[in-house]
């Protein structure tokens, strides 16, 4: 099904993968198979309730499978003894509703992450202030959530998301809460960081137009993988302009 | 910004709940300081009472109450040729109303007893013989009676005459009013009748001769208890009853505090579901949130201990100034004591977190990102 060049190991694996609520009378994933290896950009696609963002949830453990079965890097992700663990190294989480805290400021708020790895006080903050400045917001340190614009936001969720330096980034509809403006400019932000850092990202979104600046793009339907799609690097690059 | 930076910045957020549980822990650990420290002082100021009259062991009825059940004054020329024992002093204590003020200490004492010894005239005279009808006055117990020198008082239904003021070096002693046994004992017609002995040892007298003496002078007279000064606290069932409401009332305070911390974090927890899901999502474990939970608690605690041991402190010192209790009451309010409220506090603050710190330990973070 993955018509991607293989690599020996994919980063990412499923294998008949099913999630199913209320003693099983809601199926929302029905039997999914991909694997995607390192450094890809796919794009998962479909309209609302096609069980996109549930299986976002399975990728980063924050859900556990009805069956199936999930390999990060060849290892059993439901099985993992330490879920918190792999959350906090390999994977970098980008919500639609940016889920910052409000009593922290921006540059404390990408730092929260950090408290899972070793990082000195000074590292953190130091770290942060990077990242910030890398998202364009290094003169917005100090502010809080609330005084920032809702394109802001997500850019702090963004630098929040690659703190530990993860190798997964999980985008969940990144630009659904964001005028039009500000949606280009952070889903410019957020390929250009998965480009240039050579990390892989799954972004799930129900507008085609972005799916179309991916990769790859799988298209869901009814807790199910309909097609396995590869953009022709040219077209994706025309899609980036 | 740290760890504790993440805990505090969490109680501030919501600052007049966090304000009112730290009203509600500091009013159950001042209950524990005002309670406690009464009790104790009362005790310490007994023991002081009967140190500086010099005794050594109080022999009295059985019964053990406050103010022991009056026995016969003859029970003293059974004990008085008990080796150790240099001196002895009848003595008929009650504590009783005297004209406006609810709570007097009556000191009735053998005339040319050992126990008159230690009292100081600050101005007057002692009373000219046993038969007189006079009394002296403690200093305390002459200001909360508003008494001078040469001033009636009411004694029963005898008027009597304040001849002297005295300083007696214990709080129990300048709270009393001090008059001869005699007297006492005709006001209340009841000769020979006597509710304590102090005795005095002879200087030489070790601990393990004391404590030998006060079992001969049980064998001798079986229904006096003799005790030593610090046993006769330990024993009397008034100073344990005081104990026990004090500490009784104080844990009852202490569990409202409890159940107010408890609500709070319970509050916290489920208010910030979002968020503690938030932050599993970003790779916290479960571990590090529990902490983070016991941590506000354990500060909440903390912080209400600190409180309330400074009002509990300053409230017993309102309340030792009111007419009702003024002589009567020296609170004890030591460092161990403080310390242990504190102790208390923290406790009880992190008692109160551990089953919201397991609730908030069981979300699911999935749920973060359905409330998207």
């Amino acid at each position: 099904m993955n018509p991607s060049a293989a690599s020996a190991v994919p980063l990412l694996k499923a294998k008949a993968l099913t999630r199913e609520f209320d003693e099983g009378q809601v199926k929302a994933l029905r039997g999914v198979d991909f694997s995607i290896n390192e450094g890809e950009f796919v794009a998962i696609a479909g309209p609302s309730g096609c069980g996109k963002s549930t299986l976002l949830q399975l990728l980063g453990a924050l859900d556990q499978p009805t069956s199936g079965e999930l390999f990060y890097r060849g290892e059993s992700v439901p099985d993992n003894p330490d879920p918190a663990a792999y959350r906090a190294s390999e994977i970098g989480f980008i919500f639609q509703a940016f889920h910052l805290l409000p009593t922290f400021t921006a540059l404390e708020n990408v730092q929260l992450p950090m408290f899972e790895s070793y990082c000195s006080r000074s590292e953190r903050r130091e770290r942060a202030r990077e990242l910030l400045r890398l998202v364009g917001l290094k003169d917005r340190l100090a502010h809080f959530p609330s005084k920032l614009s809702g394109g802001e936001r997500q850019r702090v969720a963004i630098a929040r998301s690659l703190a530990n330096g993860p190798s997964l980034l999980l985008a969940d509809e990144p630009t659904g809460n964001l005028d039009s403006d500000n949606a280009h400019a952070v889903l410019d932000l957020i390929i250009s960081l998965q480009q240039e850092q050579g990390r892989t990202m799954v972004l799930v979104t129900h507008d085609p137009s972005i799916a179309e600046r991916a990769g790859r793009i799988l298209r869901m339907m009814d807790g199910r993988i309909v097609s396995d799609q590869l953009v022709p690097a040219e077209s994706v690059a025309a899609n980036r302009k | 910004m740290t760890f504790f930076t993440v805990v505090i910045r969490s109680l501030l957020r919501r600052p007049m709940r966090t304000g009112f549980t730290l009203a509600g822990i500091s009013i159950g650990i001042a209950a524990v300081v005002a309670l406690v420290g009464m009790s104790r002082g009362f005790e310490k100021s007994w023991q002081v009472g009967l140190k500086a009259r010099g005794t050594d062991i109080v022999v009295s009825n059985r019964s053990g109450s406050l103010t022991p059940k009056p026995f016969d004054a003859s029970v003293r020329d059974r004990i008085k040729d008990l080796p150790h024992i240099a001196a002895t002093c009848d003595l008929l204590v009650e504590v009783t109303s005297v004209e406006d003020s609810d709570l007097m200490i009556l000191s009735a004492r053998e005339w040319g007893g050992f126990s008159w010894d230690n009292l100081e005239l600050a101005s007057g005279r002692m009373p000219r013989d046993a038969a007189e009808e006079a009394v002296v006055l403690g200093q305390t117990a002459a200001e909360v009676l508003k008494k001078k020198v040469g001033d009636p008082i009411q004694i029963e239904t005898k008027q009597l005459k304040v001849v002297g003021i005295v300083r007696g070096g214990a709080l129990v002693e300048d709270g009393s009013i001090i008059l001869s046994l005699p007297l006492l004992q005709k006001i209340l017609g009841s000769p020979n009748q006597i509710n304590a002995i102090d005795v005095r040892v002879t200087p030489s007298t070790n601990e393990q001769q004391l404590r030998d003496l006060t079992q001969q002078i049980q064998q001798r007279v079986p229904q006096v208890r003799a005790v030593t000064i610090s046993e006769h606290l330990n024993h009397n069932e008034g100073f344990r009853l005081v104990r026990a409401m004090s500490w009784g009332t104080s844990l009852l305070a202490l569990l409202v505090g409890i159940l107010g911390v408890m609500n709070t974090m319970l509050m916290t927890v489920f208010e910030r579901t979002h968020e503690i899901c938030v932050l599993l999502a970003l790779g916290w474990t479960r571990r590090r949130i529990i902490r983070m939970v016991l941590y506000e608690s354990a500060l909440l605690g903390l912080f209400g201990g600190i409180i309330g041991v400074t009002l509990g402190a300053i409230g017993v010192r309102l309340l030792g100034q009111t007419p009702a209790l003024r002589g009567l009451l020296q609170p004890d309010l030591g460092l161990p004591l403080l310390g242990l409220s504190v102790v208390i506090a923290l406790v009880v603050g992190i008692v109160s977190g551990l089953y919201p710190a397991w609730r908030s330990s069981r979300l699911m973070p999935s749920v973060a990102l359905q409330a998207g």
